[in-house]
Protein backbone atom coordinates (compact mmCIF):
# COMPACT_ATOMS: atom_id res chain seq x y z
CA UNK A 1 0.00 0.00 0.00
CA UNK A 2 1.31 3.43 -0.93
CA UNK A 3 1.16 5.71 2.08
CA UNK A 4 1.12 9.49 1.89
CA UNK A 5 4.66 9.57 3.29
CA UNK A 6 5.83 7.08 0.64
CA UNK A 7 4.10 9.10 -2.05
CA UNK A 8 5.86 12.29 -1.03
CA UNK A 9 9.16 10.42 -0.93
CA UNK A 10 8.57 9.04 -4.44
CA UNK A 11 7.65 12.52 -5.59
CA UNK A 12 10.97 13.84 -4.35
CA UNK A 13 12.80 11.06 -6.19
CA UNK A 14 10.80 11.78 -9.32
CA UNK A 15 11.59 15.49 -9.05
CA UNK A 16 15.27 14.70 -8.78
CA UNK A 17 14.99 12.48 -11.84
CA UNK A 18 13.44 15.31 -13.79
CA UNK A 19 16.30 17.56 -12.92
CA UNK A 20 18.93 14.93 -13.63
CA UNK A 21 17.59 13.41 -16.84
CA UNK A 22 15.01 15.93 -18.11
CA UNK A 23 12.56 13.04 -18.37
CA UNK A 24 8.92 12.90 -17.30
CA UNK A 25 8.46 10.33 -14.52
CA UNK A 26 6.34 7.37 -15.49
CA UNK A 27 3.92 7.77 -12.61
CA UNK A 28 2.64 11.02 -14.12
CA UNK A 29 3.03 10.41 -17.83
CA UNK A 30 2.77 6.76 -18.71
CA UNK A 31 2.53 7.11 -22.46
CA UNK A 32 5.03 4.64 -23.89
CA UNK A 33 6.94 5.74 -26.94
CA UNK A 34 8.90 3.80 -29.54
CA UNK A 35 11.38 5.90 -31.45
CA UNK A 36 9.34 9.00 -30.67
CA UNK A 37 6.00 7.58 -31.77
CA UNK A 38 3.07 7.15 -29.43
CA UNK A 39 2.02 3.50 -29.50
CA UNK A 40 -0.58 3.34 -26.71
CA UNK A 41 -2.50 5.59 -24.37
CA UNK A 42 -2.73 5.30 -20.64
CA UNK A 43 -4.61 7.27 -18.06
CA UNK A 44 -2.86 10.41 -16.90
CA UNK A 45 -3.74 13.12 -14.44
CA UNK A 46 -4.31 16.35 -16.29
CA UNK A 47 -5.97 19.69 -15.67
CA UNK A 48 -9.12 21.39 -16.84
CA UNK A 49 -10.67 24.54 -15.39
CA UNK A 50 -8.12 24.53 -12.58
CA UNK A 51 -9.13 21.08 -11.42
CA UNK A 52 -7.24 17.82 -11.84
CA UNK A 53 -8.98 15.01 -13.68
CA UNK A 54 -8.07 11.63 -15.11
CA UNK A 55 -7.65 11.88 -18.85
CA UNK A 56 -8.27 8.71 -20.80
CA UNK A 57 -8.18 10.19 -24.28
CA UNK A 58 -4.43 10.30 -24.69
CA UNK A 59 -4.65 13.92 -25.78
CA UNK A 60 -4.12 15.77 -22.51
CA UNK A 61 -0.91 17.19 -21.12
CA UNK A 62 0.02 15.05 -18.10
CA UNK A 63 0.26 16.96 -14.83
CA UNK A 64 3.68 16.98 -13.23
CA UNK A 65 3.76 18.38 -9.70
CA UNK A 66 6.16 21.13 -8.70
CA UNK A 67 9.61 20.17 -7.60
CA UNK A 68 9.83 22.97 -5.08
CA UNK A 69 6.49 22.99 -3.30
CA UNK A 70 6.88 22.72 0.43
CA UNK A 71 10.61 22.52 -0.13
CA UNK A 72 13.21 24.77 1.41
CA UNK A 73 13.59 26.73 -1.81
CA UNK A 74 12.41 29.96 -0.22
CA UNK A 75 15.09 29.88 2.46
CA UNK A 76 17.87 28.32 0.44
CA UNK A 77 19.66 31.64 0.07
CA UNK A 78 20.12 32.00 3.83
CA UNK A 79 23.49 31.36 5.41
CA UNK A 80 23.88 28.42 7.77
CA UNK A 81 23.80 30.81 10.72
CA UNK A 82 20.72 32.64 9.49
CA UNK A 83 18.97 29.35 8.82
CA UNK A 84 19.84 27.82 12.20
CA UNK A 85 18.62 30.94 13.98
CA UNK A 86 15.23 30.21 12.44
CA UNK A 87 15.19 26.42 12.51
CA UNK A 88 17.67 25.09 15.01
CA UNK A 89 16.44 21.50 14.75
CA UNK A 90 15.68 21.41 11.03
CA UNK B 1 -8.76 3.85 8.34
CA UNK B 2 -8.84 6.74 5.89
CA UNK B 3 -6.62 6.26 2.86
CA UNK B 4 -6.43 8.68 -0.07
CA UNK B 5 -3.18 7.24 -1.44
CA UNK B 6 -4.85 5.55 -4.43
CA UNK B 7 -6.74 8.70 -5.51
CA UNK B 8 -4.65 9.99 -8.42
CA UNK B 9 -6.16 13.49 -8.53
CA UNK B 10 -5.96 14.10 -4.79
CA UNK B 11 -2.26 14.84 -4.51
CA UNK B 12 -0.13 17.82 -3.71
CA UNK B 13 -2.15 21.04 -3.61
CA UNK B 14 -5.27 19.02 -4.34
CA UNK B 15 -5.07 16.59 -1.46
CA UNK B 16 -8.05 16.78 0.90
CA UNK B 17 -7.48 19.02 3.92
CA UNK B 18 -10.33 17.70 6.10
CA UNK B 19 -9.98 20.08 9.03
CA UNK B 20 -12.09 22.91 10.39
CA UNK B 21 -10.26 26.15 11.03
CA UNK B 22 -10.33 29.48 12.80
CA UNK B 23 -7.70 32.10 12.10
CA UNK B 24 -8.13 35.34 13.99
CA UNK B 25 -6.60 38.57 12.70
CA UNK B 26 -5.20 37.01 9.54
CA UNK B 27 -1.85 37.92 8.08
CA UNK B 28 -2.32 40.62 5.45
CA UNK B 29 -0.01 42.10 2.85
CA UNK B 30 -0.98 45.58 1.66
CA UNK B 31 -3.91 47.34 3.30
CA UNK B 32 -7.49 46.15 3.61
CA UNK B 33 -9.84 48.92 2.38
CA UNK B 34 -11.69 50.12 5.46
CA UNK B 35 -14.95 50.44 3.53
CA UNK B 36 -15.06 46.64 3.25
CA UNK B 37 -17.20 45.60 6.20
CA UNK B 38 -19.00 42.28 5.93
CA UNK B 39 -17.90 38.84 4.83
CA UNK B 40 -16.64 37.02 1.79
CA UNK B 41 -18.31 33.64 2.10
CA UNK B 42 -17.10 30.68 0.06
CA UNK B 43 -18.75 27.33 -0.52
CA UNK B 44 -17.06 24.33 -2.03
CA UNK B 45 -16.16 20.80 -1.24
CA UNK B 46 -13.65 18.54 0.36
CA UNK B 47 -13.65 14.77 0.70
CA UNK B 48 -14.40 13.63 4.22
CA UNK B 49 -13.85 10.08 2.96
CA UNK B 50 -12.60 8.93 -0.45
CA UNK B 51 -15.29 8.51 -3.11
CA UNK B 52 -16.83 5.07 -3.30
CA UNK B 53 -16.20 4.83 -7.04
CA UNK B 54 -13.23 6.00 -9.07
CA UNK B 55 -15.40 7.64 -11.72
CA UNK B 56 -17.43 9.76 -9.32
CA UNK B 57 -17.67 13.49 -9.90
CA UNK B 58 -15.93 16.11 -7.75
CA UNK B 59 -19.43 17.53 -7.36
CA UNK B 60 -19.92 14.74 -4.81
CA UNK B 61 -17.42 16.29 -2.41
CA UNK B 62 -18.79 17.03 1.05
CA UNK B 63 -19.82 20.66 1.45
CA UNK B 64 -17.44 23.00 3.22
CA UNK B 65 -18.29 26.63 3.98
CA UNK B 66 -15.71 29.25 4.82
CA UNK B 67 -15.82 32.94 5.59
CA UNK B 68 -13.39 35.83 5.54
CA UNK B 69 -14.99 38.24 8.01
CA UNK B 70 -13.97 41.87 7.38
CA UNK B 71 -14.35 44.43 10.15
CA UNK B 72 -12.57 47.77 10.30
CA UNK B 73 -9.60 46.58 8.29
CA UNK B 74 -9.16 43.32 10.24
CA UNK B 75 -9.97 39.93 8.71
CA UNK B 76 -10.82 36.70 10.55
CA UNK B 77 -11.15 33.36 8.79
CA UNK B 78 -13.46 30.49 9.68
CA UNK B 79 -14.06 27.17 7.90
CA UNK B 80 -16.62 24.49 8.74
CA UNK B 81 -18.03 21.34 7.15
CA UNK B 82 -21.67 21.61 6.18
CA UNK B 83 -22.99 18.98 8.53
CA UNK B 84 -25.64 17.29 6.44
CA UNK B 85 -27.24 13.93 7.28
CA UNK B 86 -24.85 12.45 4.71
CA UNK B 87 -21.79 13.93 6.44
CA UNK B 88 -22.99 12.65 9.81
CA UNK B 89 -23.78 9.16 8.47
CA UNK B 90 -20.37 8.83 6.84
CA UNK B 91 -18.60 10.08 9.94
CA UNK B 92 -20.48 7.63 12.14
CA UNK B 93 -19.63 4.75 9.80
CA UNK B 94 -16.02 5.91 9.31
CA UNK B 95 -16.37 5.44 5.56
CA UNK B 96 -18.07 6.68 2.40
CA UNK B 97 -21.56 5.23 2.29
CA UNK B 98 -22.79 7.17 -0.71
CA UNK B 99 -22.15 6.22 -4.29
CA UNK B 100 -21.96 8.08 -7.56
CA UNK B 101 -23.11 11.64 -8.15
CA UNK B 102 -26.89 11.90 -7.74
CA UNK B 103 -27.33 8.15 -8.02
CA UNK B 104 -28.94 6.64 -4.92
CA UNK B 105 -28.86 3.16 -6.50
CA UNK B 106 -25.14 3.07 -5.78
CA UNK B 107 -25.46 3.87 -2.07
CA UNK B 108 -24.94 1.54 0.85
CA UNK B 109 -28.36 0.09 1.80
CA UNK B 110 -27.96 1.50 5.31
CA UNK B 111 -28.53 5.05 4.04
CA UNK B 112 -31.51 4.36 1.81
CA UNK B 113 -33.93 7.29 1.99
CA UNK B 114 -31.50 9.64 3.72
CA UNK B 115 -30.92 13.13 2.27
CA UNK B 116 -27.81 12.49 0.19
CA UNK B 117 -27.10 16.14 -0.64
CA UNK B 118 -23.60 17.48 -0.03
CA UNK B 119 -24.31 21.27 -0.05
CA UNK B 120 -21.19 22.33 -1.89
CA UNK B 121 -22.07 24.89 -4.55
CA UNK B 122 -23.21 28.43 -3.67
CA UNK B 123 -23.58 30.46 -0.46
CA UNK B 124 -26.69 32.65 -0.42
CA UNK B 125 -27.60 35.60 1.76
CA UNK B 126 -31.34 36.30 1.62
CA UNK B 127 -33.99 37.66 3.98
CA UNK B 128 -31.41 38.06 6.74
CA UNK B 129 -30.33 34.43 6.62
CA UNK B 130 -27.29 32.56 5.32
CA UNK B 131 -27.83 29.44 3.23
CA UNK B 132 -25.83 26.84 1.38
CA UNK B 133 -27.19 25.73 -1.98
CA UNK B 134 -26.91 22.51 -3.95
CA UNK B 135 -29.21 21.95 -6.88
CA UNK B 136 -30.27 18.43 -5.86
CA UNK B 137 -31.92 19.40 -2.59
CA UNK B 138 -33.39 22.18 -0.47
CA UNK B 139 -31.19 25.02 0.81
CA UNK B 140 -29.51 24.50 4.18
CA UNK B 141 -29.60 27.33 6.70
CA UNK B 142 -26.26 28.18 8.30
CA UNK B 143 -25.50 30.27 11.40
CA UNK B 144 -23.70 33.30 9.95
CA UNK B 145 -21.47 33.72 12.99
CA UNK B 146 -20.46 30.15 13.81
CA UNK B 147 -21.00 28.65 10.33
CA UNK B 148 -22.61 25.69 12.06
CA UNK B 149 -25.34 23.92 10.10
CA UNK B 150 -28.94 24.56 11.17
CA UNK B 151 -30.67 22.40 8.55
CA UNK B 152 -32.85 22.27 5.42
CA UNK B 153 -35.12 25.26 4.76
CA UNK B 154 -38.38 25.34 2.77
CA UNK B 155 -39.54 28.96 3.20
CA UNK B 156 -42.23 28.26 5.78
CA UNK B 157 -43.47 25.19 3.89
CA UNK B 158 -44.44 27.20 0.83
CA UNK B 159 -41.52 26.09 -1.35
CA UNK B 160 -42.74 22.76 -2.73
CA UNK B 161 -39.99 21.71 -5.12
CA UNK B 162 -37.75 18.98 -3.74
CA UNK B 163 -34.75 20.78 -5.22
CA UNK B 164 -33.46 24.37 -5.21
CA UNK B 165 -31.10 25.90 -7.72
CA UNK B 166 -27.57 26.98 -6.86
CA UNK B 167 -28.24 30.20 -8.81
CA UNK B 168 -31.29 32.11 -7.60
CA UNK B 169 -31.50 35.69 -8.84
CA UNK B 170 -32.26 38.63 -6.56
CA UNK B 171 -33.87 41.57 -8.36
CA UNK B 172 -32.02 44.68 -7.10
CA UNK B 173 -35.04 46.90 -7.77
CA UNK B 174 -37.48 44.98 -5.57
CA UNK B 175 -35.31 42.73 -3.41
CA UNK B 176 -37.38 39.72 -4.43
CA UNK B 177 -35.74 36.46 -5.38
CA UNK B 178 -36.57 34.41 -8.46
CA UNK B 179 -35.55 30.80 -7.95
CA UNK B 180 -36.47 27.32 -9.09
CA UNK B 181 -35.91 23.64 -8.74
CA UNK B 182 -35.50 21.12 -11.57
CA UNK B 183 -36.25 17.42 -11.24
CA UNK B 184 -38.59 19.21 -8.89
CA UNK B 185 -41.01 16.42 -8.11
CA UNK B 186 -38.40 13.67 -7.82
CA UNK B 187 -35.44 11.97 -9.39
CA UNK B 188 -35.67 11.77 -13.20
CA UNK B 189 -38.75 13.97 -13.52
CA UNK B 190 -38.94 16.67 -16.16
CA UNK B 191 -40.64 19.17 -13.86
CA UNK B 192 -39.39 22.66 -13.10
CA UNK B 193 -41.04 24.70 -10.34
CA UNK B 194 -40.33 28.41 -10.66
CA UNK B 195 -40.81 30.68 -7.64
CA UNK B 196 -40.81 34.32 -6.64
CA UNK B 197 -39.99 34.94 -2.98
CA UNK B 198 -40.29 38.43 -1.55
CA UNK B 199 -37.54 40.10 0.45
CA UNK B 200 -39.14 38.94 3.71
CA UNK B 201 -38.67 35.35 2.58
CA UNK B 202 -42.34 34.71 1.72
CA UNK B 203 -43.23 32.72 -1.40
CA UNK B 204 -45.47 34.93 -3.54
CA UNK B 205 -45.63 33.01 -6.79
CA UNK B 206 -45.22 29.47 -8.14
CA UNK B 207 -45.31 28.28 -11.75
CA UNK B 208 -44.84 24.64 -12.73
CA UNK B 209 -43.72 23.61 -16.21
CA UNK B 210 -41.86 20.87 -18.02
CA UNK B 211 -38.54 20.99 -19.89
CA UNK B 212 -38.05 19.47 -23.40
CA UNK B 213 -35.76 16.82 -21.91
CA UNK B 214 -34.43 16.18 -18.42
CA UNK B 215 -31.17 18.06 -18.19
CA UNK B 216 -28.99 20.11 -15.91
CA UNK B 217 -30.68 23.50 -15.47
CA UNK B 218 -27.87 24.98 -13.46
CA UNK B 219 -28.46 28.70 -13.93
CA UNK B 220 -31.01 31.07 -15.43
CA UNK B 221 -31.15 34.61 -16.74
CA UNK B 222 -33.39 37.24 -15.17
CA UNK B 223 -34.63 40.43 -16.79
CA UNK B 224 -37.15 42.92 -15.48
CA UNK B 225 -39.81 41.11 -17.51
CA UNK B 226 -38.63 37.59 -18.26
CA UNK B 227 -36.91 34.51 -16.94
CA UNK B 228 -34.57 32.67 -19.34
CA UNK B 229 -34.05 28.94 -18.84
CA UNK B 230 -31.15 27.21 -20.66
CA UNK B 231 -31.40 23.44 -21.20
CA UNK B 232 -28.44 21.76 -22.86
CA UNK B 233 -26.68 18.50 -23.65
CA UNK B 234 -26.55 16.72 -20.31
CA UNK B 235 -28.93 13.78 -20.22
CA UNK B 236 -29.97 11.26 -17.63
CA UNK B 237 -32.41 8.41 -17.20
CA UNK B 238 -33.54 5.92 -14.59
CA UNK B 239 -31.91 3.17 -16.67
CA UNK B 240 -28.63 5.03 -16.53
CA UNK B 241 -28.84 5.32 -12.76
CA UNK B 242 -29.73 1.64 -12.35
CA UNK B 243 -26.60 0.83 -14.33
CA UNK B 244 -24.67 2.58 -11.56
CA UNK B 245 -23.47 5.57 -13.56
CA UNK B 246 -23.11 9.19 -12.47
CA UNK B 247 -26.27 11.21 -12.95
CA UNK B 248 -25.28 13.00 -16.16
CA UNK B 249 -23.87 12.00 -19.50
CA UNK B 250 -23.40 14.24 -22.52
CA UNK B 251 -25.45 13.72 -25.68
CA UNK B 252 -23.98 15.81 -28.50
CA UNK B 253 -27.04 15.18 -30.65
CA UNK B 254 -29.28 17.09 -28.26
CA UNK B 255 -30.05 20.65 -29.29
CA UNK B 256 -29.71 23.43 -26.76
CA UNK B 257 -33.13 24.70 -25.75
CA UNK B 258 -33.72 28.06 -24.11
CA UNK B 259 -37.06 28.79 -22.51
CA UNK B 260 -38.34 32.36 -22.12
CA UNK B 261 -41.22 32.94 -19.73
CA UNK B 262 -42.69 36.26 -18.56
CA UNK B 263 -42.07 36.83 -14.87
CA UNK B 264 -45.81 37.25 -14.41
CA UNK B 265 -46.65 34.47 -16.87
CA UNK B 266 -47.99 30.96 -16.56
CA UNK B 267 -46.68 27.64 -17.86
CA UNK B 268 -48.60 28.09 -21.13
CA UNK B 269 -46.69 31.32 -21.79
CA UNK B 270 -43.23 29.75 -21.93
CA UNK B 271 -41.66 29.80 -25.36
CA UNK B 272 -38.83 27.39 -26.22
CA UNK B 273 -36.12 28.49 -28.62
CA UNK B 274 -33.75 25.93 -30.11
CA UNK B 275 -30.09 26.13 -31.14
CA UNK B 276 -27.03 23.97 -31.84
CA UNK B 277 -24.97 22.01 -29.29
CA UNK B 278 -23.87 24.34 -26.49
CA UNK B 279 -23.45 24.39 -22.72
CA UNK B 280 -24.61 27.44 -20.77
CA UNK B 281 -23.69 26.40 -17.26
CA UNK B 282 -23.49 29.91 -15.79
CA UNK B 283 -24.94 33.22 -16.93
CA UNK B 284 -23.70 36.79 -16.57
CA UNK B 285 -26.80 38.92 -16.98
CA UNK B 286 -29.90 39.42 -19.08
CA UNK B 287 -32.29 42.16 -20.10
CA UNK B 288 -35.46 42.76 -22.08
CA UNK B 289 -35.33 45.39 -24.83
CA UNK B 290 -38.74 45.79 -26.46
CA UNK B 291 -39.63 42.43 -27.93
CA UNK B 292 -36.11 41.10 -27.64
CA UNK B 293 -34.78 39.17 -24.69
CA UNK B 294 -30.99 39.20 -24.41
CA UNK B 295 -28.82 36.81 -22.43
CA UNK B 296 -25.07 37.21 -22.00
CA UNK B 297 -23.04 34.32 -20.63
CA UNK B 298 -19.75 32.44 -20.92
CA UNK B 299 -20.98 29.61 -23.13
CA UNK B 300 -19.13 26.39 -24.00
CA UNK B 301 -19.25 24.81 -27.45
CA UNK B 302 -19.79 21.42 -25.87
CA UNK B 303 -19.44 19.39 -22.68
CA UNK B 304 -17.31 21.24 -20.11
CA UNK B 305 -17.05 18.41 -17.60
CA UNK B 306 -14.84 15.34 -18.23
CA UNK B 307 -16.46 13.51 -15.32
CA UNK B 308 -19.85 13.57 -17.10
CA UNK B 309 -18.66 11.72 -20.23
CA UNK B 310 -20.26 11.48 -23.68
CA UNK B 311 -22.91 8.75 -23.74
CA UNK B 312 -21.74 7.48 -27.15
CA UNK B 313 -18.38 6.42 -25.75
CA UNK B 314 -16.41 9.01 -27.65
CA UNK B 315 -13.58 10.74 -25.79
CA UNK B 316 -14.27 14.00 -23.98
CA UNK B 317 -12.87 16.86 -26.08
CA UNK B 318 -11.01 19.54 -24.12
CA UNK B 319 -10.82 21.73 -27.22
CA UNK B 320 -14.59 22.12 -27.16
CA UNK B 321 -14.64 22.65 -23.41
CA UNK B 322 -13.78 26.32 -23.67
CA UNK B 323 -16.15 29.10 -22.77
CA UNK B 324 -16.50 32.37 -24.65
CA UNK B 325 -18.54 35.38 -23.57
CA UNK B 326 -21.50 35.31 -25.94
CA UNK B 327 -24.77 37.15 -26.44
CA UNK B 328 -27.92 35.22 -27.26
CA UNK B 329 -30.85 37.26 -28.55
CA UNK B 330 -34.37 35.87 -28.52
CA UNK B 331 -36.86 37.72 -30.72
CA UNK B 332 -40.34 37.33 -29.28
CA UNK B 333 -41.76 38.55 -32.59
CA UNK B 334 -40.05 35.84 -34.61
CA UNK B 335 -42.10 33.14 -36.29
CA UNK B 336 -39.57 30.32 -35.77
CA UNK B 337 -37.78 28.87 -32.78
CA UNK B 338 -34.28 30.07 -33.67
CA UNK B 339 -32.16 32.68 -31.92
CA UNK B 340 -28.97 34.57 -32.69
CA UNK B 341 -25.58 34.17 -31.07
CA UNK B 342 -22.65 36.62 -31.04
CA UNK B 343 -19.19 36.01 -29.61
CA UNK B 344 -18.39 39.26 -27.76
CA UNK B 345 -14.74 38.49 -26.98
CA UNK B 346 -12.50 36.14 -28.95
CA UNK B 347 -10.63 34.88 -25.90
CA UNK B 348 -11.84 31.96 -23.85
CA UNK B 349 -12.59 32.61 -20.20
CA UNK B 350 -13.64 30.90 -17.00
CA UNK B 351 -17.40 30.43 -17.06
CA UNK B 352 -17.61 31.54 -13.41
CA UNK B 353 -18.34 35.13 -14.40
CA UNK B 354 -19.89 37.85 -12.28
CA UNK B 355 -21.45 41.28 -12.74
CA UNK B 356 -22.17 44.17 -10.41
CA UNK B 357 -25.22 42.65 -8.69
CA UNK B 358 -26.86 46.07 -8.40
CA UNK B 359 -27.36 45.83 -12.19
CA UNK B 360 -28.70 42.28 -12.32
CA UNK B 361 -31.67 42.06 -14.73
CA UNK B 362 -30.91 45.61 -15.95
CA UNK B 363 -28.84 47.14 -18.76
CA UNK B 364 -25.21 46.93 -17.65
CA UNK B 365 -21.71 47.42 -18.92
CA UNK B 366 -19.14 45.38 -17.01
CA UNK B 367 -18.54 41.68 -16.53
CA UNK B 368 -15.79 40.10 -14.45
CA UNK B 369 -14.24 36.69 -14.77
CA UNK B 370 -10.96 34.80 -14.61
CA UNK B 371 -9.00 33.72 -17.64
CA UNK B 372 -5.67 32.28 -18.70
CA UNK B 373 -3.08 34.67 -20.11
CA UNK B 374 -0.52 32.39 -21.73
CA UNK B 375 1.89 35.27 -22.22
CA UNK B 376 2.26 35.88 -18.50
CA UNK B 377 5.20 34.21 -16.75
CA UNK B 378 4.75 30.90 -15.01
CA UNK B 379 7.35 29.36 -12.73
CA UNK B 380 7.19 25.68 -13.61
CA UNK B 381 9.98 24.70 -11.26
CA UNK B 382 8.07 26.03 -8.26
CA UNK B 383 4.47 25.50 -9.34
CA UNK B 384 4.47 22.44 -11.61
CA UNK B 385 3.98 22.15 -15.37
CA UNK B 386 0.72 24.07 -15.42
CA UNK B 387 1.84 26.81 -17.79
CA UNK B 388 -1.11 27.88 -19.88
CA UNK B 389 -3.53 25.82 -17.83
CA UNK B 390 -4.16 27.99 -14.77
CA UNK B 391 -6.45 30.98 -14.44
CA UNK B 392 -3.77 33.53 -13.70
CA UNK B 393 -5.75 36.72 -14.39
CA UNK B 394 -9.01 38.41 -13.53
CA UNK B 395 -10.48 40.57 -16.26
CA UNK B 396 -12.97 43.41 -16.21
CA UNK B 397 -14.73 43.12 -19.55
CA UNK B 398 -16.35 46.28 -20.90
CA UNK B 399 -19.27 45.09 -22.99
CA UNK B 400 -19.86 48.59 -24.33
CA UNK B 401 -16.39 49.09 -25.82
CA UNK B 402 -15.10 45.52 -26.13
CA UNK B 403 -12.05 46.46 -24.05
CA UNK B 404 -10.68 44.66 -21.03
CA UNK B 405 -8.54 45.57 -18.05
CA UNK B 406 -6.59 42.85 -16.32
CA UNK B 407 -5.24 41.79 -12.95
CA UNK B 408 -2.37 39.26 -12.82
CA UNK B 409 -2.07 37.11 -9.67
CA UNK B 410 1.57 35.95 -9.94
CA UNK B 411 3.72 33.29 -11.55
CA UNK B 412 2.82 30.48 -9.13
CA UNK B 413 -0.86 31.28 -8.64
CA UNK B 414 -4.21 30.12 -9.94
CA UNK B 415 -7.40 32.09 -9.34
CA UNK B 416 -10.79 30.78 -8.29
CA UNK B 417 -14.10 32.52 -9.05
CA UNK B 418 -14.06 36.32 -8.93
CA UNK B 419 -16.51 38.39 -6.89
CA UNK B 420 -17.24 42.10 -7.30
CA UNK B 421 -17.83 44.40 -4.32
CA UNK B 422 -18.99 48.00 -4.95
CA UNK B 423 -16.85 50.71 -3.35
CA UNK B 424 -20.00 52.10 -1.77
CA UNK B 425 -23.75 51.65 -2.18
CA UNK B 426 -23.91 54.58 -4.59
CA UNK B 427 -20.67 53.95 -6.47
CA UNK B 428 -20.90 53.84 -10.28
CA UNK B 429 -21.30 50.44 -11.90
CA UNK B 430 -18.12 48.39 -11.70
CA UNK B 431 -16.34 50.83 -9.37
CA UNK B 432 -15.03 48.96 -6.35
CA UNK B 433 -13.05 45.83 -5.65
CA UNK B 434 -12.69 42.38 -7.11
CA UNK B 435 -12.06 39.63 -4.66
CA UNK B 436 -11.21 35.97 -5.00
CA UNK B 437 -9.09 33.18 -3.65
CA UNK B 438 -5.76 32.38 -5.26
CA UNK B 439 -4.06 29.01 -4.95
CA UNK B 440 -0.34 29.50 -4.45
CA UNK B 441 1.00 26.23 -5.83
CA UNK B 442 4.57 26.95 -4.80
CA UNK B 443 3.98 27.80 -1.18
CA UNK B 444 1.04 25.43 -0.69
CA UNK B 445 -1.27 28.08 0.69
CA UNK B 446 -4.33 30.09 -0.26
CA UNK B 447 -4.41 33.87 -0.55
CA UNK B 448 -7.47 36.09 -0.77
CA UNK B 449 -6.87 38.71 -3.44
CA UNK B 450 -8.40 42.19 -3.20
CA UNK B 451 -7.84 44.49 -6.17
CA UNK B 452 -9.22 47.93 -7.06
CA UNK B 453 -11.19 47.77 -10.31
CA UNK B 454 -9.89 51.23 -11.27
CA UNK B 455 -6.29 50.06 -11.02
CA UNK B 456 -6.27 46.37 -11.91
CA UNK B 457 -3.06 46.57 -13.90
CA UNK B 458 -1.24 47.84 -10.80
CA UNK B 459 -1.86 44.63 -8.87
CA UNK B 460 -3.77 43.96 -5.67
CA UNK B 461 -4.29 46.42 -2.84
CA UNK B 462 -4.23 43.63 -0.26
CA UNK B 463 -3.85 39.90 0.16
CA UNK B 464 -5.12 37.92 3.10
CA UNK B 465 -2.66 35.09 3.61
CA UNK B 466 -3.87 31.77 4.95
CA UNK B 467 -1.15 29.52 6.35
CA UNK B 468 -2.69 26.49 4.63
CA UNK B 469 -4.54 25.32 1.54
CA UNK B 470 -8.19 26.28 1.80
CA UNK B 471 -10.72 23.81 0.42
CA UNK B 472 -11.58 24.30 -3.21
CA UNK B 473 -14.43 26.67 -3.90
CA UNK B 474 -17.22 26.54 -6.40
CA UNK B 475 -18.81 29.92 -5.68
CA UNK B 476 -18.11 32.80 -3.30
CA UNK B 477 -20.27 35.80 -2.45
CA UNK B 478 -19.71 39.09 -0.67
CA UNK B 479 -22.25 39.79 2.08
CA UNK B 480 -22.49 43.28 3.48
CA UNK B 481 -22.45 44.01 7.21
CA UNK B 482 -26.12 45.02 7.13
CA UNK B 483 -27.36 41.94 5.28
CA UNK B 484 -26.84 39.41 8.06
CA UNK B 485 -27.03 39.51 11.90
CA UNK B 486 -23.28 39.41 12.36
CA UNK B 487 -22.00 39.52 15.94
Amino acid sequence: MLTRRDFVAKLAVAGAAIGAFSAVPEIWAATPRVRGEVVAFHEVVSFHMDQPYIDRTGTAVPYRPPQGARSAALVAHLSEEEFRRMQCYA
Amino acid sequence: MVDFSNQPTMKGFFAPTRFEADVYDCEVTGKIPTELNGAFVRLGGDWLYPPKFADDSPFSMDGYISMFRFKNGIVDYKGRWVKTPRYKADLAAHKQLFGNYRNPFTDDPSVHGLDRSVQNTTPLCFAGKLFTLKEDSLPYEIDCNTLETIGPYNFHGKYKSLTFTAHPKVDPTTGEMVCYGYEASGLETNDVYLYTINKKGEVTREVRFKVPYISMVHDIGLTQKHVIIPVFGFVTSMERLKEGKVHWGWDSTKPAYVGVIPRDGEAKDIRWFKGPERATVHTLNARTEGNKVILEAPIFDSNPFPFFPPIDGSPWDPQKARAFIRRNTFDLNSKDDGFTEEKLFQMNVSDLGRVDDRYLSLPYRYAFTAYTDRDRPFNEARAGNLRGRVSNCYGRFDLATGKMSSYFAGDTHSLQEVCFVPRSKNAPEGDGYIMGLASNYAEMRSELIIADTQHLEEGDVARVILPFRATSQVHGRWMNEDQLPFA
